[in-house]
């Protein structure tokens, strides 16, 4: 059996046993009420914690308002059921999905917005706009004012005259609708759009260099997590059938973000488990009421203290894992043969005529008063290999990030295959062939090499959202061949055997090598490479000589790059460009640059012993 | 008119006690990036120490205060040694994390040792108001006013002028170069901590005077408040504190008396998330922009 399907029939068969053994106990009332009420508003919390994780740990932006979502869903869904006269079986789901669509509409209008923000300030706007959402709804007169909203018909009576087997339908309804909140996470999760959410988390300006629209992605997530709570309030309000306002306010948000943060934020099974945990766990303390809060903050903080990363970090618990490890302790001798992969897939390269492939015409910049960039001209041809030297502080970056789109350039032209690229966004320009690396190095760092070049694919990809949460044909056929891609690329750089480590733990020189793989993994027609040999040493710069000539006769690419080591510079460009004060002072061969008393003055400083040889670093 | 104006010196009242909360958070952030969601139990823990001395043990008002004071800041520096330390290398959303548990603990231990209900806070002063031409000013309003603000003026001849200020200046700009030029950023964190508890002891005792009821979860209010004035201001930035903490008590004086008193508190939120739009860093925030 295939390991793909062997985990799929764990996972259900293990929810289906745990609903009949549960459906069995609540039905046969062995289970009383009181316990199975427990139960819902357990896998409320569950969906709940797994939505706010999808901001707060897909995302990694901060939010502190998510109650005020669940309390729209809640009341939305309510007031449908009491004014509109149609079987409650029926008006029910209608009132779930309008809760849930009301809080996704909430959530996008206040996403818009706030997600302007980051971290801390984005905490406190959403703490702003639920405390907002709280204080109206108290003042409403639909919402019933400050005595809030009662009388909601009860799913654990209004299913039936037995109120065992209403129990048991209200049991199986939260539990099946919290399985596909669960589900639909986990494949978001492992779509083209869960990664671009992921690789926001990671760095949001490499994701929007590598060809992710983070503003709209931002959006999704939050309107995702908003509608998913909203779907929380209206069953919340169901069980309950009380409603105030009260009860949705920044503590709540609090207790799930606790619950999320201690189940380890990026985990949804975490999620889980620490919902269960905390829900339960106060429950079971009820005897040393007094007690309970107190043991349940040292918890927290002791937790926190020897646990800064929750439960499971950013890990999956997984049922494949948990029984394969109970697999070994059975047999030990027990060998797996590897599943061999061999799934062709053809790269894409577009055929340029012999034209310039970038052109730049009069480009310039200024902040405040400082002009960084000015009147700069240059082009690079079909496959050139081009340098851009000069003294720290000359623009060269700045004339990068105006490529890329991180600045928008006060005049000038940017042409890329004669389309005019100014004032676009990063995204479309990483989409129309323009692919970078920083100088800092910007990577993914938590997620795994394969998954930092898994990313730069999302531009030349098509599947859906929905394709992603449903797994279907186009979804998995697109994700098998950048599979194969990516790891094509690795090859190429003598990288395969990484491939699952993850970025951080990788060595420096490699870092950079990665860097420059998930640059070409976005298929570009310009590759800027920024600083490239920054901190190697000599062995690793020539063996970086040979690997950037392979990746211009390889792929096809034409490279600009900025550089401070001579010898890099010298030995593999074709032509160079010497920038000094934001300006051009100089263009030619690496000869003629080299014999050019301007830029000798200005930047490679005057070689007295032999003329032509060449010095190691400029500037040092 | 008169309405206006006394409206307008209730909020300055209200709103110099937001302030002086208001600088322990901001103080606190600006060094260590943490919101100190525990800050608005350091006020009632002043608040029971003061009740405590002045009905029970008898205390007169002066020794009660800087009783509150003392334990303040005896808790505020033990917190931040056990909570918080081992976690400032951690990711960020841990220490708040802690720090709400924190806030927790203390506010369920109160209630542990005190019980639910509220215990009233004694009247210490009993001078009678002041009037002029119409309008009345409690001397309790006026007190409060005065004592905030030379506590203000102290606080940032502090800051600009002495060696410990410029060591906490310096660690809030960049606390790895601090150390590296010698500075002990440990005592600077723990003295950040006792300033800014201190404050908040002196705040509980002004806040009590004109609130006068003492209860486990008493601190949670104005503490989201001050904090959302430290925000409102510009977090890390003491003036702005100041600013913020006025602006909020006028903006919610205003509101209960002209359009509800129930919707007080969505106004409030309201400017905060219009300042943040327009100006996403505060009123005295400077914009800065990551380097590519």
């Amino acid at each position: 059996m295939n390991k793909k399907t062997k985990s799929i029939l764990l996972n259900i068969l293990s929810i289906m046993a745990l609903y009949l053994l549960i459906t069995i106990l609540i039905g046969t009332e062995t289970m009383n009420n009181y316990i199975s009420n427990i139960l819902v508003t357990i896998l409320i919390t569950i969906i709940m914690t797994a939505s706010l994780n999808v901001t707060t740990g897909l995302l990694g932006q901060l939010a502190l308002g998510h109650a005020g979502f669940m309390a729209i869903g809640a009341y939305t869904s309510a007031i449908f059921t009491k004014t509109v006269a149609l079987q409650f079986s029926l008006s029910l789901p209608i009132s779930l999905v309008l809760g849930g669509l009301v809080a996704a509409l909430f959530g996008m209008l206040i996403g818009i917005p706030a997600l302007r923000l980051q971290g801390d300030y984005l905490a406190i706007i959403t703490l702003g706009f639920g405390e907002i959402i709280r204080v109206i709804i108290e003042n409403l007169e639909i919402t019933g004012g400050a005595a809030g909203l009662t009388r909601i018909t009860r799913m654990s009576r209004a299913f039936s005259e037995d109120r065992a087997l209403s129990s048991v339908i209200q049991f199986s309804l939260v539990f099946w609708i919290t399985v596909l909140i669960i589900a639909s996470i986990f494949t978001l999760g492992r779509s083209r759009h869960g990664r671009a959410i992921i690789s926001i988390r990671e760095n949001v300006i490499a994701a929007e260099a590598t060809g992710i629209p983070t503003t709209r992605y931002k959006l999704l997530a939050f309107t995702i997590a908003a509608f998913f709570a909203g779907i929380a309030g209206g069953l919340f309000a169901h069980q309950t059938s009380i409603l105030n306002a009260k009860n949705f306010g920044f503590n709540k948000s609090i207790e799930y973000l606790v619950m999320v943060v201690l189940g380890g934020m990026g985990s949804i099974t975490g999620s889980i488990i620490a919902s269960i945990v905390l829900v339960a766990l106060p429950e079971m303390l009820r005897g040393l009421a007094e007690y309970r809060l107190v043991i349940y903050s040292l918890l927290l903080i002791v937790m926190m203290l020897f646990r800064p990363s929750g439960l499971l970090g950013t890990r999956e618990f997984s049922m494949l894992s948990f029984w394969e490890s109970l697999e070994r302790l059975w047999k030990r001798l027990f060998k797996r043969k590897d599943v061999p992969t061999r799934m062709p897939f053809q790269p894409r390269y577009d055929v340029w005529e012999d034209k310039p492939v970038l052109e730049v015409s009069k480009l310039g910049i200024s902040f405040g008063g400082l002009r960084a960039a000015d009147n700069v001209n240059l082009c690079l041809m079909n496959d050139e290999i081009v340098g851009l030297i000069g003294p720290n502080g000359a623009g060269k970056t700045t004339i990068f990030n105006m490529l890329t789109g991180v600045y928008v350039p006060t005049e000038g032209e940017i042409c890329l295959l004669g389309k005019r690229m100014n004032g676009q966004q990063p995204h479309d320009i990483t989409r129309d062939g323009i692919a970078r690396t920083f100088q800092n190095i910007r990577l993914f760092k938590s997620m795994s090499v394969l998954d930092n070049i898994k990313v730069a694919f999302h531009s030349r990809m098509l599947y859906s959202t929905l394709s992603g949460i449903l797994r279907d044909n186009a979804c998995l056929s697109e994700e098998r061949g950048i599979d194969i891609r990516a790891r094509e690329l690795l090859r190429v750089f003598q990288m395969e055997d990484v491939a699952d480590v993850q970025a951080s733990a990788l060595p420096y020189g490699q870092q950079r090598k990665l860097e420059i793989c998930r640059a070409l993994a976005s298929n570009p027609k310009v590759l800027l490479l920024d600083e490239p040999a920054a901190g190697m040493n000599p062995m690793e710069t020539s063996e970086l000589m040979q690997t950037i000539k392979t990746i211009r006769n390889r792929f096809s690419v034409a490279i600009l790059l900025i550089e401070h080591d001579m010898k890099l510079v010298m030995g593999i460009c074709e032509r160079i460009y010497v920038l000094n004060y934001g300006k051009i002072i100089a263009e030619g061969t690496p000869e003629q640059i080299r014999n050019n008393p301007e830029v000798i003055a200005a930047y490679l400083g005057s070689v007295d012993a032999q003329p032509g040889e060449v010095r190691g670093t400029a500037h040092a | 008119m008169t309405l206006f104006l006394s409206q307008l010196i209730n909020g300055l009242h209200v709103g110099i006690i937001y302030a002086l909360i208001a600088l322990g958070y901001t103080m606190v952030y600006g060094i260590v990036k943490l919101i100190n969601f525990a800050h608005g139990d350091i006020i009632m823990i002043g608040a029971y120490t003061a009740v405590i001395t002045l009905s029970t043990l008898g205390w007169s008002a002066p020794v009660a205060l800087l009783a509150a004071i003392a334990l303040c800041v005896l808790f505020g520096i033990t917190i931040e040694r056990i909570a918080y330390k081992p976690l400032r290398s951690s990711p960020r959303i841990s220490s708040l994390i802690t720090a709400i548990g924190v806030s927790m603990l203390l506010q369920n231990l109160a209630l542990l040792i005190f019980g639910a209900a509220s215990k009233p806070f004694p009247t210490v002063l009993n001078v009678p108001p002041l009037r002029f031409s119409g309008i009345q000013i409690s001397f309790v309003t006026v007190l409060t006013i005065v004592v905030s603000v030379l506590l203000m003026a102290l606080l940032q001849g502090f800051v600009k002028t002495s060696r410990a200020g410029k060591a906490m200046r310096a660690a809030s700009e960049d606390y790895k170069t601090a150390q590296l030029m010698g500075i002990n950023v440990n005592t600077t964190i723990t003295l950040t901590f006792a300033i800014g508890c201190a404050l908040a002891g002196i705040g509980s005792f002004l806040y009590c005077m004109a609130y006068p009821a003492v209860s486990p979860t008493m601190g949670s209010l104005p503490g989201l408040k001050a904090f959302i004035a430290a925000v409102l201001g510009g977090i890390g930035i003491i003036p702005g504190a100041m600013l913020g903490g006025v602006v909020m008590g006028i903006a919610e004086s205003l509101t209960k008396a002209y359009i509800s008193t129930q919707m007080s508190d969505a106004v409030v939120y309201g400017i905060l998330i219009i300042v943040l739009l327009v100006k996403p860093t505060g009123l005295l925030g400077k914009i800065t922009r990551e380097k590519v």
